[in-house]
């Protein structure tokens, strides 16, 4: 390559030659002009890439690969964490909001009649029992699902099925069961549970919302099925089973058990003051602690409450 | 519970028809939830029956050498220890290469050809626990020679598959119990097979409650109050063999064996087969005993609640008190039984028993449950009492009872108490079509509920309110749905076993199950334009996680809701302020906790020991104590805390509180720290602050608080919010809109040697005020705080000031005459001196 004091004289020596133009006839000048003109581009474009090289090569490359330059402090931009199961509660939370839903926190300590009455379980009956409740000294109860909440989203958003309006409410929250802890089992853990109310509120649409959010949830279309539950209220009940996913290594053969669902009972309606003859509803709740074990293939689900930064770090 | 396909297919011919699978598939998705489905067929591979042709013991032990036919050309030699082999006797033979069924699944033992005490043995002769139908290791399994065959339809030959037999083919599933917690009736393999008729979409043919006669002497029964008994039925039976076991292995060994239970006397085994049959649990005392106890030549049974102090000694040995809500049966006055869950030890059958008193009644589930919590009994009967036993077939279960144990009636009894007969349901073929999103016609309804017992009575069209009935059959109709005058009604009156059909939404589960859920269409609910509502709190919450997890690198972690009392009086709560579990799991989780800081100290400790350094820990989540008091629905308040807690000084922690409330909207100049109001106790106070806007308590952890939480000797630091305090807080400091200067600012940097002990923040304001007080812009950045040496009497205090007037640009004059003002003001206020 020329040097740059080269491409500078050759523009000098370009400059003379525009002198000549007054020496050309009138007819001549015009090409004579645009062929100096071409010149001079094409020189100051070498020009400026030979400037540009020149500065280039007091660059000093460095190692990509180190943390830091020779003798410089090298600093760390510390990384904070979000436990796996709020994002994945936010996740499904922002899917339900997506999907037209209204969000409710559940309560942490409630009482028997939202804990039981509330939701059409007898007095006494054993279906009680399959709860496994904590109670406090007061009788207080430490929910052992989020359908606790179920009368107290009908009573707040009765309001909204005036004029043909809908209830459509999901309640996320923290629930606990009075059992042995190991790998497999807590008895703390996270659910989501989702109502919805409107005059004409089908089984069919209830299996047509819930497929949908899993498909959202998991990105891909899936087959669902069903087999009978019992649920005191709701009536019909039913469990809800999704095909395993292509992304927890589904082959379209696996089914996972999702949620329970069903039917809201009529007294369940009528104790909220629904009348059950006008309003139809559905209901469902299922744990959330499962859906992260799936995702990210956690072994022991004691890890969620254990607080160790090993595991969270990992988020 | 176990339910054998086998025993299905029996009682419903259209089930041996579909594959095994099918089925399988068909009872998960519309009866109950099928937890495993257990082949017994490759555990009984190369077991056979065979005679034990020769048997000669071997002199010095105990075993014997014996040859069996095993319906092969020669004999097979085989070795045995068992005490009861001998020629003649048909045995059963686990041969060569077969595993033992004991051990199938587990360590899969193979059996292969072995020398025992210098003699060939081929294989094993089994005895039931090697079988794995029973405990029994006494002997090696006999076969009654007269047992059929039913693959041959011969009497059993040598050489006969065990398996062919004893129905040993078979696939048994296991049940989740809880899902069927609402149907006594499937509690019986009678009623599980009813379902599987239906769902079949066949008719199911049993009737398990028959007409029933009363056979010889009465026998006396009272029921005080027939809520707890409904129905009580009896008989005594006399037996001339009544606790002979049975020498040979039976079919109904094998019944049971399916079903999760044991052989174990000739009276146990029929009640217990009975009970599986029907769901009916029976129960049998010796009826001497019973006239003993009661003190008279004639029964009375008694059935009434516990009084107090009363005290039984059951069958188990153990002697129990009662409790008020425990039903007792009675022997004139005296208890002999805890009824529904165990027998007393005073009427027990023995080998001498004689005369039998069998019992088969029903009891309120209710009292059965505190019973079965109270006393701790969980037995296949009481499991199925507390479903809530129909009180239609006592009597027709102790009949089949007296036929089976063949014995001569001596007297019986029926104490019908309480009569419940099935109120009728009327529902619209539209209302269980509108509910389910489904278009089956009411033929296909009516039919549906008539194959599993249901009476339907069809009204035609516009007569769905009531009227006389025009139709009335078991029988399918073919009548369809027009809209044209009307829907189609139904009058349907459960069968009586079917305890838990009340309302007409009972009747639609029936018919969507039975019909297959997973045949309805899937549709979506029309939705209005309406965004969804996300509460504040939630947004928050969720714009605080963004925050901590992200700029400021704290870890979030979730932590129990319940805490040790100990913890809290640790960390200086008053630990009888906490709402307690009272059944909890350990003393660990007793307390729900009334802040979270507590929580987080533990965690820090736990990854302070596997070697983490520099973090930060923060958890939302919910708090409450009982002196928050209660909300309008009478429960408790309950607050959500934010708390954060760094292994870092009290600046750390400020430095990362002040970021966080920034980002969130509030005035970083405007945050109000003063001295400690002691709020959290586990805070040092002379090392810790309370900021009244947002309110919220920060500080280093308590020297003596670290101790006893073994937290080492380096500074903790930690922050606790109430989220709902902290949104309030929020909408009144909402941030207003501000308008840039267009003029350049001036830097300067100045040092104030101020005496120690001046508060920082009353230099800083000396320094604003000024430029306040004179319209003034102002960036003031703390550069440093040097002390010279510890407890020295002068700090200095360096700032760097960035300011700028909104209207000019500001004269060097100007700006000596303002640094002027700040050094005259702060030597005022604060006593400083510029250096």
């Amino acid at each position: 390559m020329r040097t740059i004091e080269k491409i500078k004289q050759e523009i000098k020596a370009l400059g003379a030659e525009y002198a000549k133009i007054k020496s050309l006839a009138p007819e001549e000048r015009k090409a004579f002009g645009e062929s100096l003109n071409q010149k001079r581009q094409v020189l100051d474009r070498e020009l400026q890439e030979a400037l540009d090289a020149a500065e280039a090569s007091t660059v000093e490359p460095l190692d990509v690969t180190a943390p830091a330059a020779a003798n410089a402090n090298i600093r760390e931009v510390k990384r904070g964490t979000k436990h796996p199961l709020m994002t994945e509660l936010n996740h499904i939370l922002d899917i339900y909001a997506k999907m037209g839903f209204d969000i409710m926190e559940a309560r942490q300590l409630d009482d028997e009649f939202h804990m039981f009455e509330s939701l059409n379980f007898p007095e006494g009956h054993p279906a009680r029992d399959g709860y496994d409740t904590f109670r406090t000294e007061e009788g207080f109860i430490p929910p052992a699902h989020t359908s606790t909440m179920q009368h107290r989203a009908l009573k707040a958003h009765k309001k909204d099925l005036k004029n043909g309006g809908q209830i459509a409410v999901v309640i996320p929250g923290r629930v606990f069961r009075n059992e042995d802890v190991d790998a497999t089992h807590e008895h703390t853990f996270y659910q989501c549970e989702g109502i919805f109310v409107s005059k004409d509120a089908t089984m069919g649409q209830m299996l047509g919302v819930l497929k949908r959010l899993f498909e959202e949830y998991y990105g891909q279309t899936l087959k669902i099925k069903t087999q009978p539950g019992y649920f005191p209220f709701t009536e019909p009940s039913l469990e809800l089973l999704i095909e395993k996913p292509q992304s927890l290594g589904g082959k379209g053969d696996g089914w996972l058990e999702m949620l329970g669902c069903g039917m809201i009972h009529p007294n369940v309606l009528k104790m909220a003051g629904i009348d059950p003859d006008a309003y139809k509803g559905f209901a469902w709740g299922g744990g959330i602690d499962r859906l992260a074990i799936l995702k990210y293939g956690i072994d022991d689900i004691r890890y969620f409450e254990s607080g160790k930064l090993d595991f969270l770090k990992e988020f | 519970m176990r339910i054998s396909l086998n025993e299905i297919k029996k009682l419903v011919p259209a089930a041996a028809k579909v594959e095994t699978a099918e089925l399988v598939r068909l009872i998960g998705s519309r009866l109950v939830e099928v937890e495993e489905t257990i082949d017994l067929a490759p555990k009984y591979q190369n077991v056979y029956i065979v005679k034990v042709v020769e048997c000669e013991p071997i002199e010095g032990t105990h075993l014997h050498l014996c040859q069996i036919d095993a319906g092969q050309a020669v004999p097979v030699q085989v070795v045995c220890g068992a005490p009861n082999v001998h020629a003649g006797m048909l045995a059963v033979w686990v041969a060569p290469g077969a595993i033992v069924p004991q051990t199938y699944g587990e360590e899969d033992f193979k059996l292969d050809v072995r020398k025992l005490r210098g003699f060939e043995s081929h294989g094993m002769l089994a005895a039931i626990d090697e079988l794995d139908l029973g405990d029994d290791h006494e002997g090696i399994a006999e076969i009654d020679p007269s047992t059929d065959n039913p693959v041959t339809g011969q009497n059993v030959q040598p050489g006969d598959n065990f398996a062919d037999v004893f129905d040993l083919n078979d696939t048994i599933l296991d049940i989740e119990n809880k899902s069927l917690t609402h149907r006594p009736d499937c509690f019986g393999l009678i009623g599980f097979a009813r379902e599987v008729a239906g769902i079949l979409g066949e008719p199911f043919q049993y009737d398990t409650c028959v007409a029933e006669q009363d056979k010889g002497q009465q026998v006396h029964i009272e029921i005080a109050d027939p809520s707890i008994c409904p129905r009580y039925s009896c008989a005594v039976l006399e037996l001339k063999d009544a606790d002979k076991s049975d020498k040979y292995l039976t079919a109904t060994d094998i019944f049971l064996a399916k079903a999760g239970m044991r052989g174990i006397s000739k009276i146990v085994d029929v009640t217990n087969y009975l009970m599986l049959m029907t769901g009916q649990p029976l129960h049998a005392f010796d009826y001497d005993k019973f006239l003993t106890v009661g003190g008279k030549d004639t029964a009375t049974i008694g059935v009434r609640l516990a009084r107090p102090g009363e005290k039984l000694q059951l069958l188990d040995g153990k002697t129990i008190d009662c409790i008020a809500s425990d039903i007792l049966i009675t022997s004139g006055d005296t208890p002999v039984a805890l009824a529904g869950a165990m027998g007393g030890a005073s009427t027990e059958i023995d080998v001498s028993t004689t005369r039998v008193l069998l019992e088969s009644a029903t009891f309120s589930l209710y009292n059965l449950r505190k019973t079965q919590m109270a006393h701790g009994i969980f037995s296949e009967a009481i499991t199925r009492f507390t479903k809530g036993q129909p009180a239609c077939q006592t009597k027709s279960v102790l009949d089949s009872a007296i036929v089976m144990l063949g014995g001569t009636v001596v007297a019986t009894g029926d104490n019908y108490a309480k009569k419940s007969t099935p109120a009728a349901i009327t529902v619209t073929a539209t209302e269980i079509n509108s509910l389910l999103g489904t278009n089956y016609d009411a033929a296909l309804m009516s039919k549906t509920l008539t194959n599993v017992g249901f009476e339907v009575i069809i009204k035609p069209r516009g007569d769905a309110a009531g009227g006389t009935p025009s139709a009335r059959s078991r029988q399918a109709s073919t009548m369809g749905e027009s809209a044209a005058a009307g829907p189609v009604g139904f009058t349907i009156t459960p069968p009586t076993w079917r305890t838990d059909i009340h309302i007409k939404e009972d009747i639609i589960e029936e018919i969507g199950r039975l019909l297959g859920y997973d045949n309805i269409p899937l549709t979506y609910p029309t939705r209005p334009f309406i965004g969804a509502h996300i509460p504040e709190l939630l947004q928050l919450k969720n714009k605080i996680r963004d925050i901590m997890s992200g700029r400021l690198a704290a870890h979030e972690v979730l932590t129990y809701t319940f805490v040790s009392e100990k913890l809290q009086q640790d960390v200086g709560e008053d630990a009888t302020d906490s709402y307690k579990i009272v059944n909890s799991i350990s003393p660990e989780l007793q307390c729900f906790r009334q802040t979270i800081t507590p929580s987080l100290l533990e965690k820090v400790r736990g990854n302070l020991k596997s070697g983490h350094r520099d973090f930060a820990l923060y958890e939302i989540n919910q708090v409450t104590k009982q002196s928050y008091g209660k909300d309008e629905d009478g429960v408790p308040k309950l607050y959500t805390h934010l708390a954060y807690v760094t292994t870092g000084d009290f600046y750390q922690m400020k430095a990362a509180l002040v970021a966080l409330l920034e980002d969130l909207g509030f005035d970083a100049d405007k945050l109000d720290f003063r001295t400690s109001d002691g709020h959290l106790p586990y805070l040092e106070p002379l090392r810790s602050t309370s900021v009244t806007t947002p309110h919220l308590c920060a500080g280093e952890v308590r020297n003596s608080v670290k101790k006893r939480l073994k937290l080492g000797a380096e500074p903790i630091s930690a922050f606790e919010i109430s989220l709902e305090q902290l949104l309030a807080d929020l909408s009144e400091s909402s941030k207003k809109s501000v308008k840039l200067s267009k003029f350049p600012a001036v830097t300067r940097d100045i040092t104030l040697k101020v005496p120690a002990g001046t508060p920082f923040v009353a230099a800083k304001q000396a320094i604003t005020e000024v430029f306040e007080r004179e319209s003034l812009i102002i960036a003031l950045t703390p550069n440093s705080i040097f002390e010279a040496t510890k407890g020295a009497k002068y700090r200095n205090l360096s700032f760097h000031l960035e300011f700028k007037s909104a209207k000019k640009t500001l004269e060097s004059q100007e700006i000596s005459d303002i640094m002027e003002k700040v050094a005259e003001n702060a030597k005022k206020s604060v006593g400083a001196e510029i250096i």
